[in-house]
């Protein structure tokens, strides 16, 4: 089965996908028509930032056991098998947060829910676009993904592309052919990572 | 026919042609649209602020993230820089072709510039009075010189006020001067607006954008309308003229040299010399008919309106009029013009000339044009055209449809006289309400929005309804494309419309000219004003630009608002990441200048939201109006 898979290295930080996530779960879909909903929509992923400031995609990454799904006392949390997708059901939730305690992610938030019971606030996380994916549609933040930090793949794909990618980089004579897909980028990162070790940033 | 063609284009030329290049694996604005997609929500919202390097900073539209920028700037703050920025780039663009018009002048005026000549010396005189100039006993280049020098003061700082405002009415200057906002210097209002939107400058978004307005005006009230002015001194004001459009111009015997820009001090020489006869045998010798010039964008404009030379099309076809194969060579000058052509021309044989010193291209040869050179490289330029036609590949050319027919050259002078030498018969029409009113269609080419349609639609369902069109730019192109700009077409036109139009000879939609001569409407509309002793917000007057896209198209709707005048946009500017913004374009600023911009893609919906505006003025002038 598919999943989006996150490529942290290729993140530029854009946050993009936080406002896709975010508009695909408004009621209008459309990003000028989620901004006059209320409540706003609010994305179920979450870009966090790096040692050298560069961005980090933070999503579910719907746990097989999942210690939320352990954790949720009034079982509002569960598995659907089909689409290999934790979700929660809003009506059940009872807003005690064991569920965040228990994720060793921190991609669960509380609010009320644009697509949740009015005036309730619940458990939000990511639901792998699973309406979006019945439409025959990837995720949202796939989607949007203009560098593909995040892509929608069969995980033994993505694996033996990265597997094929050390074999390259440890070949006899890599050093003198340095193929460089993003030269401007990987400067931009290697001029972030000067500026914080120079700063001393997270001491 | 496949079916993305029709959705890309209405026009059958450029349908045909995006086969073609669709065939022959030639990349399109419409395919790097596509590849773009989807684009940067904060940048589209105007959230995204790169003016310092503390940033770049974004604001978070849903307020999770981030809600100002490292210097604290919110998102009313950030929007209003960045659209501030905007108009001072779109001023800055028209009002620097200005200068280069002005620096002709002058170098005519010393003898500096062989083959250019004062060809309106009644107009140059007329616009020489506005500046002071006394021409009493002097000759036409004393007076050439006298009236450079004072325009190229309209760009510096010396100036309390531009001096094109002396031709605004009164009751608007009044209001410019209440809110603080006349124009002084072109030049200094971008430099100042540069300033404001510097970090730690204005942080108002209100002061931010009254400024906005008086940036705009010294292009429309400055920059552009010397553009307009000295284009007509230097090379005739246009009168009514026939040509032919779109890329059946293009003639599969001739040697096809084609110009593509705005400023018609490169196009005009080329011209020129596209007539010399020593050229012309030489094209006769290569085993052409001869030679046949046509234009591009603005500065085909400028020679459409002045010179009747046909028109092969607008932004959107610069690189499919290459896919033709009949082109031996394109002369650029500057502004719209895509740094891709260069790359579809090496899939053929044309050659791509650039000619300014302020615009390189990539894989185009960069030839110079100064005044001093100009008439000599020129001659030189078309013999190259011409010697280029050998390497034609016949078994490529692909000319896919017929020219039709089109009428041009109404400057305001035109139009008055078409009228019988005043505005009295106009005005008498639209009291009586055989005409409702009359919009200024504008802009650009966006392939966001299918080509051609908003123009088109819009200027159809305005002209249905007895309201008069006047139209400029790549509006123009798409307008008379449709076959709108022939006497004959007064027929697609209300009874009222058809019968004014009708007896004048005149189409129901005329072409005023290029963008710059966007300014050719604010005079019109000035002088209808004061005829009638109101101000331009009075008058049933609207602008619109269903397909703009650039710089210049927000520089242009803010000095048309500015002047008084409803305007509709076919496409969001980037401020709907400021509601305060949003709500100050399109509701406060009636109070403030008497006029709104409001956005609608729809251009049915536009036609609607327009007839109700000038029916209500209408009403507002005691005229009878109807229900929309």
């Amino acid at each position: 089965m598919r999943q989006v898979i996150i490529h942290p290295e290729r993140c530029v930080g854009c946050m993009q996908c936080m406002v896709a996530c975010a508009v695909a779960h408004s009621k209008s879909k459309t990003l000028f028509g989620a901004l006059q909903e209320k409540p706003l929509p609010r994305p179920r992923i979450h870009v966090g930032v790096g040692l050298y400031r560069e961005g980090f995609p933070n999503r579910c990454r719907h746990c097989d056991p999942a210690p939320c799904i352990m954790a949720c006392l009034p079982g509002a949390i569960y598995r659907n098998e089909e689409m290999d997708t934790v979700l929660i059901n809003p009506d059940r939730c009872i807003n005690c947060a064991s569920c965040a305690m228990a994720c060793p992610f921190g991609v669960i938030r509380y609010h009320e829910d644009s697509l949740g019971p009015e005036g309730k606030v619940v458990a939000v996380k990511c639901d792998n676009c699973v309406d979006r994916q019945a439409k025959g549609l990837v995720p949202a933040c796939v989607e949007v993904c203009m560098t593909n930090a995040l892509t929608f793949e069969e995980p033994d794909t993505s694996l033996k592309r990265k597997t094929d990618e050390i074999a390259r980089r440890i070949s006899v004579g890599a050093e003198e052919r340095k193929a460089e897909t993003a030269p401007g980028f990987s400067l931009l990162n290697t001029l972030k990572k000067a500026q914080t070790e120079m700063a001393d940033y997270m001491v | 026919m496949s079916k993305k063609y029709e959705e890309y284009t209405i026009t059958k030329d450029g349908q045909l042609m995006l086969a073609k290049a669709e065939k022959e694996q030639i990349e399109t604005a419409w395919d790097r649209l596509q590849a773009q997609l989807p684009q940067c929500g904060y940048c589209e919202l105007g959230l995204s602020c790169r003016n310092c390097s503390m940033g770049p900073c974004r604001v978070d539209p849903f307020g999770e993230g981030p809600q100002k920028g490292v210097c604290g700037a919110d998102a009313d703050i950030i929007v209003a820089r960045n659209f501030g920025r905007m108009i001072a780039a779109g001023a800055a663009a028209h009002s620097d072709h200005g200068r280069d018009l002005v620096e002709v002048l002058a170098n005519v005026a010393e003898g500096k510039a062989p083959g250019y000549e004062i060809k309106d010396p009644e107009k140059m005189k007329r616009v020489a009075a506005e500046f002071g100039v006394d021409t009493k006993g002097k000759d036409t280049l004393q007076i050439a010189q006298e009236l450079a020098d004072a325009m190229q003061e309209e760009y510096g700082t010396r100036k309390k006020r531009l001096q094109f405002v002396s031709r605004v009415p009164q009751k608007r200057l009044d209001t410019w001067e209440k809110l603080g906002i006349v124009p002084r210097g072109i030049d200094r209002e971008t430099s100042e607006m540069m300033h404001r939107t510097h970090m730690g400058v204005d942080n108002d978004w209100q002061s931010l954008l009254l400024h906005g307005l008086r940036n705009a005006l010294s292009d429309g009230w400055g920059g552009s309308m010397i553009a307009t002015e000295v284009s007509d001194i230097l090379f005739g004001t246009p009168s009514p003229v026939t040509s032919t459009i779109n890329m059946g111009v293009l003639k599969e015997d001739h040697v096809n040299i084609i110009v593509h820009g705005h400023n018609p001090v490169v196009s005009e020489m080329i011209c020129q010399a596209t007539e010399d006869e020593d050229l012309v045998q030489l094209a006769k010798d290569k085993g052409a008919k001869g030679i046949n010039l046509a234009g591009l964008c603005c500065t085909g404009n400028e020679l459409l309106m002045r010179r009747g030379i046909p028109m092969a099309g607008n932004h959107l076809m610069t690189e499919l009029v290459i896919v033709t194969g009949a082109v031996e060579m394109i002369l650029v000058d500057y502004q719209c013009i895509m740094p891709a052509l260069g790359h579809v021309a090496k899939c053929f044989h044309t050659k791509m000339i650039s000619t300014s010193d302020k615009a390189k291209f990539p894989e185009m040869e960069h030839r110079e044009f100064h005044p001093e050179n100009a008439r000599e490289l020129a001659r030189e330029l078309v013999r190259e055209a011409v010697e280029n036609f050998e390497r034609r590949i016949p078994e490529r050319v692909y000319i896919p449809v017929e020219p039709i027919k089109t009428m041009s050259g109404f400057s305001v002078e035109a139009i008055l006289h078409a009228l019988g030498g005043t505005p009295d018969p106009l005005i008498e029409a639209i009291k009586t309400g055989k005409i409702r009113g009359a919009v200024g269609v504008v802009g650009c080419n966006n392939p966001k929005i299918k080509h051609d349609y908003g123009h088109v639609t819009l200027t159809r369902r305005l002209i249905e309804n007895d309201i008069l069109v006047v139209d400029t730019g790549c509006a123009a192109i798409a307008n008379a494309k449709a076959g709108f700009k022939v006497p004959e077409a007064v027929e697609l036109a209300g009874p009222g419309l058809r019968e004014v139009c009708g007896a004048l000879g005149i189409p129901p939609v005329l072409h005023v000219g290029s963008c710059v001569d966007n300014v050719r409407i604010l005079v019109l509309a000035a002088a209808l004003a004061n005829a009638l002793g109101v101000d331009i917000s009075d008058l049933p007057l609207a602008g619109a630009a269903p397909e703009w896209y650039s710089e210049k198209a927000v520089s242009i709707a803010v000095y048309v608002v500015g002047s008084g005048i409803f305007t509709v946009l076919g496409t969001t500017p980037p401020i709907l990441g400021s509601m305060n913004v949003v709500k100050m374009a399109t509701e406060g600023l009636n109070d403030v200048i008497g006029a709104t911009l409001a956005v609608e893609p729809d251009p049915e919906k536009a036609a609607i939201l327009i007839r109700r505006h000038i029916e209500k003025k209408r009403a507002g002038l005691g005229l009878p109006s109807i229900e929309v």
